[in-house]
Order: C-alpha cells, then sequence, then structure tokens
C-alpha cells in the first residue's frame, strides 16, 4: 500500500472518528436540551429542603395535573431577577411549583428565599447536581412544565413575562 | 492578587513555551543547534508551570474566595488536606497539574543518556503538547478566574470525595496518563530521525515502566477507594471513566512486553511504535470522555462542550501527526520480521494480540452504549455479563502463553523441555485445583478454568524461580507475573463465591441465612468534625467466627449530603462487609446489605505485587544506567 493510501486512510478514519464525538458532544442526549420534551419525568430521589425526614421523589407529583418545576441557587444571579416571576406563578396563577435547589449551601439558599418570598410548594436539595443531569439541565436557571407527568416545555435562563404566559397557556 | 500572579506565570509559561518551539523550529531547519537554549527554556517552563500549580495550592489552602475554582470546590471549614487536595479535584486545577507533570516528565527526560538530536526532537514534541494544553487552560478553562464581590463562604466539595485515597489516586492517575507523553514524544522523534532502534527500546523501557508503574498504582487505589467508600460491594464496576484508564492500560501492558521483544530481538519495531502512539492517545481519549461530560458516572466532571471540542480536536490533529510519521517514517527491523512459533518471543506478541482485543472489547463497552444513544437515540447498558463473557474465556489462554512465555528461548526452541514443563506444571496444578475445589465444594466449568489456569501460572512461575541460579534473575516479572496469577485467581473466587444478603431489619432481630447470622444490636448517635453521624451495631456469627460490624449513615453539613459509610471486616479469606442502604426506612426498619466476598485482601495484595514488579524493575533500570 502506498503511502498516499495509507494517509487517506488514516485521514478518512480520523474524520470519522471526529463526527462520531462531535455528533455525541452536540448531541441531545449530553445532558442537553430539547430531548426530555415529550418524555416522562426521570427517577428521582432527593433530599427534602423543607422536612429533613422525608424525601422527595419524582412519585410524589406523578398524580399532579400540572407542575412547574424549576432549578435555581442562592449564588446564581439571574435567579435573583426570575424569582418575581416564580412568586407570580404560585400567587396569581396558583401553580404546584417545585424548586431544586441545586448545589446550594442550604443556610444561603434559606436567606435567599426568607429576602424574595418562597413560592415552592416542595423543594429538593440536589446538592451533587445529579438530578439536573437526570433532567438534562443545561445551566441555572431552568424551568420544565410537567403535564400527567410528562415534560411538555422547557425554559433555559431566567424567566420573562414572556415564558410566564406560554406556562400559564399550558394550564 | 494570588490570582494576578498565578495568571502572570501561566502565561509566561506559554510564552517561553512558545518562543521554545519557534527558536527550536528555525533551527531545526538551519540545520544548526541551540539544544542549551532549548534545555534551558524548557526549564523555565516547568517552573513557571509549577509556580502557577503551588499559587493555586496556596488559594485553596487559604480559601481564597475570590478565585472561582476555590469557590466552587473548596470551602473554609473542610480540614486542609482536604482544600490542598480539592485544588485537583476538579477540572481546572487537574488541568494545571496535567500541565505540570508533562513538564516535568520533559525536563527529567533532558537529563535522559539519549543522544542530543534525538533528545531535543522529543523535548519539542514533548512542548508541541504543553502549547496545545496551556492554551486550553488558559482560554477555556482559567483556574484563577476571578469572582466579584468576593463570596463569603465557598460551596464546599462533595463529602464522598473527602477520602484520603480518593485525593491521592487522581494524581498517579496522571502521572501515569501523562508519563505516556513522553513515551509518545519519544517515539514520534524516534521515527521522524529513523533511529527506531534497539537503542531506542533500551532508552524508553525505563520511562515505559515508571508511566506504567504509576497508572498501576493509581487504577488500584481508585479501586480501594470503589470498595471501601462507595459502599457499592466490589472493586470493579466497569464504569465508563474506570474503562478510560484501563484502555490506556492495556495499551501499556502490551506496549511494554513488545518493547522487550523489539530489545531482545530486533524485531517489531513498528508495533512497537505504533503501541507507544496508541498508549498516549488512548490516555487523551480518556480525558476526553471525563472532561466533556459525555460519560455519565461518578467521576463526572462539570459538563462543557465547547471544552470538550477543544480538547476532541486537539486528539485529532496529535493522532494525525503522530499516525503521519509513523507511516511516512515506518521503521523497519534490521531482522525480517519472523518468528519460531514456539519462542518467547512470538508468545510475547500472542498475549500482545489478547491485550489489543481485550482493549477493543472495553472500549465497544465503553463507547458503543454513547454511539447508539447519540445516532439512533437508543439507551442501552453494558454490564458485566457482556466484559465476563466476552473476557474470561481469552484470559484463561492468556495465562497459558504467560505461564509458557518466560519459560521459553528468544531464538531456539527446545521441544522435550517445553513437552516435560507442560507436564510438570500441569500435573502440580491439577493436584492444587482438586484440593482446592475440594475444600470449595462448587464447581462451574469456566470457574474451574480460571482457577486451572491462575494456579498454572503461579506453578510456572514458582518453577522458574527455582531454576534460576541467582533468584534476582527476573525478579521483576516473576513478582509481577506471579501478582497477577493470583489477581486472576482472586477475581474469579471472589466473582463465583460471594454472597449477598439484602434484608429489612429492626433493632434486636437475627436474620440467619445459611451458616451467617446478623444480629442487630443497637443504634449510636456521635458527631464528627463536620458531619453527624448514626451508627448500627451489628453481631456477625459466621460457622464458629463472631465479631460486630458497625456500618453508620453520616450527615454532612457542608453541603448537606447523607453519605453511607461500609463496615468492613477483612480476614485472610474474605471480607465482611456491611452497609446500611440510604433512605430505605420501612417502619422501624432498615434496609441492610450483607456481602461475604471471598479473597478480597489478596486482590489487594496481587495488585501490589504486581506494582512490586515494576518498582523493582525501576530501580534496577536507573542502577543499570
Amino acid at each position: 500500500m502506498s503511502h498516499k493510501i495509507r494517509i487517506i486512510i488514516l485521514s478518512i478514519l480520523l474524520i470519522l472518528i471526529f463526527l462520531f464525538f462531535y455528533k455525541v458532544l452536540l448531541s441531545e442526549k449530553t445532558y442537553q436540551p430539547r430531548s426530555m420534551i415529550g418524555k416522562s419525568v426521570p427517577e428521582f430521589s432527593m433530599e427534602n429542603f423543607k422536612d429533613i425526614n422525608r424525601r422527595i421523589t419524582n412519585q410524589d407529583f406523578s398524580t399532579k395535573e400540572i407542575v412547574v418545576l424549576n432549578f435555581w441557587a442562592s449564588w446564581c444571579v439571574p435567579c435573583r431577577i426570575e424569582h418575581p416571576m416564580l412568586n407570580e406563578l404560585k400567587k396569581k396563577y396558583k401553580l404546584f411549583l417545585v424548586g431544586i435547589n441545586y448545589k446550594d449551601n442550604a443556610s444561603n439558599a434559606k436567606k435567599f428565599l426568607n429576602e424574595l418570598g418562597d413560592p415552592f410548594d416542595a423543594i429538593g436539595s440536589d446538592s451533587k447536581g445529579e438530578v439536573a443531569i437526570h433532567f438534562g439541565a443545561y445551566g441555572i436557571p431552568e424551568t420544565y412544565v410537567i403535564k400527567k407527568n410528562k415534560i411538555v416545555f422547557r425554559h433555559i435562563g431566567p424567566l420573562n413575562q414572556d415564558v410566564v404566559k406560554a406556562i400559564v397557556a399550558l394550564k | 492578587m494570588i490570582g494576578t500572579f498565578g495568571n502572570s506565570s501561566l502565561i509566561i509559561a506559554l510564552l517561553l513555551n512558545f518562543y521554545l518551539l519557534f527558536s527550536y523550529s528555525l533551527n531545526f531547519f538551519k540545520k544548526k543547534n541551540n539544544f542549551q537554549k532549548v534545555r534551558y527554556l524548557n526549564f523555565l517552563v516547568t517552573v513557571f508551570v509549577f509556580l502557577a500549580f503551588i499559587l493555586l495550592l496556596w488559594s485553596f489552602a487559604i480559601s481564597d474566595f475570590s478565585n472561582t475554582a476555590v469557590y466552587q470546590n473548596s470551602h473554609s471549614q473542610k480540614p486542609l488536606f482536604y482544600k490542598i487536595s480539592g485544588s485537583w479535584g476538579n477540572h481546572e486545577g487537574s488541568m494545571v497539574l496535567f500541565i505540570l507533570i508533562l513538564a516535568i516528565f520533559s525536563s527529567l527526560f533532558s537529563f535522559s543518556g539519549v543522544r542530543d538530536n534525538l533528545k531535543y526532537l522529543t523535548i519539542f514534541f514533548q512542548n508541541i503538547l504543553i502549547l496545545f494544553f496551556l492554551i486550553f487552560l488558559i482560554f477555556t478553562s482559567n483556574p484563577f478566574d476571578v469572582i466579584r464581590p468576593t463570596p463569603a463562604e465557598g460551596l464546599g466539595l462533595n463529602p464522598i470525595l473527602q477520602d484520603p485515597l480518593l485525593s491521592i489516586h487522581p494524581p498517579f492517575l496522571y502521572v501515569g496518563y501523562v508519563g505516556f507523553s513522553i513515551i509518545f514524544s519519544f517515539a514520534l522523534a524516534g521515527l521522524y530521525l529513523e533511529e527506531f532502534t534497539k537503542l531506542w527500546s533500551k532508552q524508553a523501557s525505563l520511562w515505559i515502566v515508571i508511566a506504567w508503574t504509576f497508572l498501576t498504582v493509581g487504577i488500584g487505589l481508585g479501586s480501594i477507594w470503589a470498595y471501601y467508600e462507595l459502599g457499592w460491594g466490589g472493586f470493579w464496576f466497569w464504569d465508563p471513566v474506570e474503562n478510560a484508564s484501563l484502555v490506556p492500560w492495556l495499551a501499556s501492558t502490551a506496549l511494554l512486553h513488545s518493547n522487550i521483544t523489539s530489545m531482545k530481538t530486533e524485531k517489531f519495531f513498528s508495533w512497537t511504535a505504533l503501541l507507544a502512539i496508541l498508549t498516549f492517545t488512548t490516555s487523551l481519549l480518556g480525558t476526553f470522555l471525563v472532561r466533556s461530560g459525555i460519560l455519565n458516572s461518578v467521576h463526572a466532571f462539570a459538563n462543557d462542550p465547547d471544552r470538550g471540542l477543544y480538547i476532541l480536536a486537539v486528539i485529532m490533529i496529535i493522532s494525525f501527526f503522530a499516525f503521519l510519521i509513523f507511516i511516512l517514517k515506518f521503521p523497519k527491523s534490521p531482522m525480517p520480521n519472523v518468528l519460531i512459533f514456539w519462542s518467547r518471543g512470538s508468545f510475547i506478541l500472542i498475549n500482545n494480540c489478547f491485550m489489543i482485543f481485550f482493549l477493543v472489547v472495553v472500549m465497544v463497552g465503553t463507547l458503543y452504549p454513547i454511539f447508539l444513544d447519540a445516532l439512533f437515540e437508543k439507551s442501552i447498558s453494558v454490564g458485566p455479563n457482556y466484559y465476563n463473557a466476552l473476557l474470561a474465556p481469552f484470559m484463561i489462554v492468556l495465562l497459558w502463553f504467560m505461564a509458557h512465555g518466560p519459560l521459553l528461548e528468544w531464538y531456539k526452541f527446545n521441544k522435550q523441555s517445553l513437552i516435560k514443563a507442560i507436564l510438570q506444571i500441569s500435573f502440580l496444578t491439577l493436584v492444587s485445583s482438586i484440593i482446592i475445589f475440594f475444600y470449595l465444594k462448587d464447581f462451574s466449568l469456566l470457574l474451574f478454568l480460571g482457577v486451572f489456569f491462575s494456579i498454572y501460572l503461579i506453578i510456572a512461575v514458582i518453577i522458574d524461580v527455582f531454576k534460576q541460579k541467582i533468584i534476582s534473575k527476573n525478579l521483576a516479572r516473576n513478582i509481577s507475573h506471579f501478582g497477577f496469577g493470583i489477581l486472576v485467581f482472586s477475581i474469579f473466587i471472589n466473582a463465583y463465591l460471594s454472597k449477598e444478603i439484602n434484608v429489612p431489619i429492626k433493632v434486636g432481630q437475627t436474620i440467619k441465612q445459611n451458616a451467617i447470622e446478623i444480629q442487630f444490636k443497637n443504634i449510636l448517635k456521635s458527631q464528627g468534625k463536620n458531619f453527624e453521624e448514626i451508627i448500627g451495631n451489628f453481631l456477625i456469627k459466621d460457622g464458629t467466627r463472631a465479631f460486630e460490624l458497625s456500618p453508620s449513615l453520616r450527615k454532612y453539613l457542608q453541603p448537606v449530603q447523607v453519605t453511607s459509610e461500609t463496615s468492613i471486616k477483612s480476614t485472610l479469606f474474605g471480607d465482611y462487609y456491611l452497609a446500611i442502604n440510604l433512605s430505605e426506612f420501612e417502619g422501624d426498619k432498615i434496609m441492610i446489605r450483607f456481602y461475604h466476598k471471598p479473597l478480597m485482601l489478596w486482590i489487594w495484595i496481587s495488585i501490589s505485587l504486581i506494582i512490586f514488579g515494576g518498582l523493582i524493575r525501576i530501580f534496577r533500570k536507573q542502577n543499570e544506567s
């Protein structure tokens, strides 16, 4: 085999490997957006932020008609910005809100809620970020809407009035 | 302040490195040499990377939360030891360590007795690697990024990571992984200058053994950590990240042996060169898989596709040029690449093929699920069954070749002595196996074959030792092979004869299964430095043996997390292992997991023997040189 052919084979092989990993990297399955839409809520079990003796699992909400699930943390600045919108979803639209406190310090998180209000019906603490991986969370804040145990909507980044409208429209 | 210094040292290191590459290339094409200058520049790069590393350690030690990496991974209440180990427990810090080891190997290599042309071309290639990773570090994963305003407290470190073994296993793995970079650079230099000869093999062998030994220690420590800390009741889980370290280990074990063949017979240089390239590229691939967030495992680092893309591109570029040099400068052996089948060289090559087969099996098992998931959105999980089914039968054949390889000669074949050896070893093995199975009272074909052939290897090694006039001759090989025999033996026994009991139990209750009796005596509460603990006291009876085990649940305060601490009683014949399941309470009962794992201790002893063999070789080589 001449050098040329070997080099061509090598190049093709490496390009294929590159494309494969590139596809994997950018694919939805690398815990990235969209893929969870239409799928069932992944199984999880977390420490309960409000009641240490009980844990929060996906089973707790499986019977709920509609659940808004929000990943947040006290150290996350955009979470402060979106917090009034969460309060609005609770107070004005009476939605069932679940907060997932992502890689946070419990006392800071409590201070955050005391200061800005606590719109959540339940809070789980995802101290290792595992639940976020199961959900394919891209970063925080991030919000999911779950309808009859299926994820129907997802928003990456802080909520705004348009997104609030879109969420309310799902009711 | 520290951040500014740290950043500056990294940038100075980058500039120096760039200058080194530029100056070397210029002189290379002018056919002049400026080796002294390259040597100094190379040292300076190492010094500045080292400085950056020390500054990072310092930031962690004093809990400088204005540093983003410290803020995200440390906490002021953490013991000093874990503060410091936290510096390489995250992506940014571990990349600094990665580059530091690249640079240290480069500097150490400048002291080797290799001919100047070859030596400095190796250092040039090594500095190209340093360049790629310094750029990656500074521009995508800067460890000295500042956060403003400075937070009052850090976000802590995962408590499961607060373990001495865990803290020290990554540096060992890194010295292993990254150590292969110098062999890679040396191989490329050897190929390029067409000096891939017996002398090359001789000079490379010390570096190969050093990197291989560190990698083995790293994998061993990781495995011990998984067994004692993770509480999964085993020592190897075919976790994708474990596999990512096993792949270069297999490649390097093949390299170690093929290099010996090249050194002794002046044959198969191309194969040795290919393995040298393969070992480092698979190490890089492992780094990529772990860092890109493609793999989901206990080891998962923060996932960031951009970083992944950069490392991927770097691996492709490095691999392309490495294989290009390999193709263009394909090394020719002075001897024809033909061996007598019944010779030590061909047995080593046969086992090389097995290693590569194992490598492919592990790689496919790790990557195929990712492949299916990404391209066809199908999820499958590849578990121990796949690996056991594919690896175990071939492992048995490997053991036979491993037993006989060292007993054969390099150049000539003595049929009678081979037949004599086979008969002798087979007889002794059969007798030992019968005794063992009489004691075990358990039989299955694969277990029998596994036990038979591992004893076969052990006995072959013992016979070989006794045949030598001087015991210390081939001591390194004999100890490592002996260790490997014991390892396979223990793994087979462990896999087939482990017992597991999963039951709910309440205080005062006693549970009996076969010969084992578990009595739940009481519960105690205690307070650790940064955790609260609930300890369960159990009395275990196995036949005439009785002892206490006290597994516990720990609640760490920062960040709040509950971990299950296992309690283990080790004996020479097996471990008794008890753990409380997290968060599975049924009324006043708790769920416990009890395991009896035969010969666990021997798995650690055998890995230590394999490592010990490597160490002996390193110190021998040093004396020789």
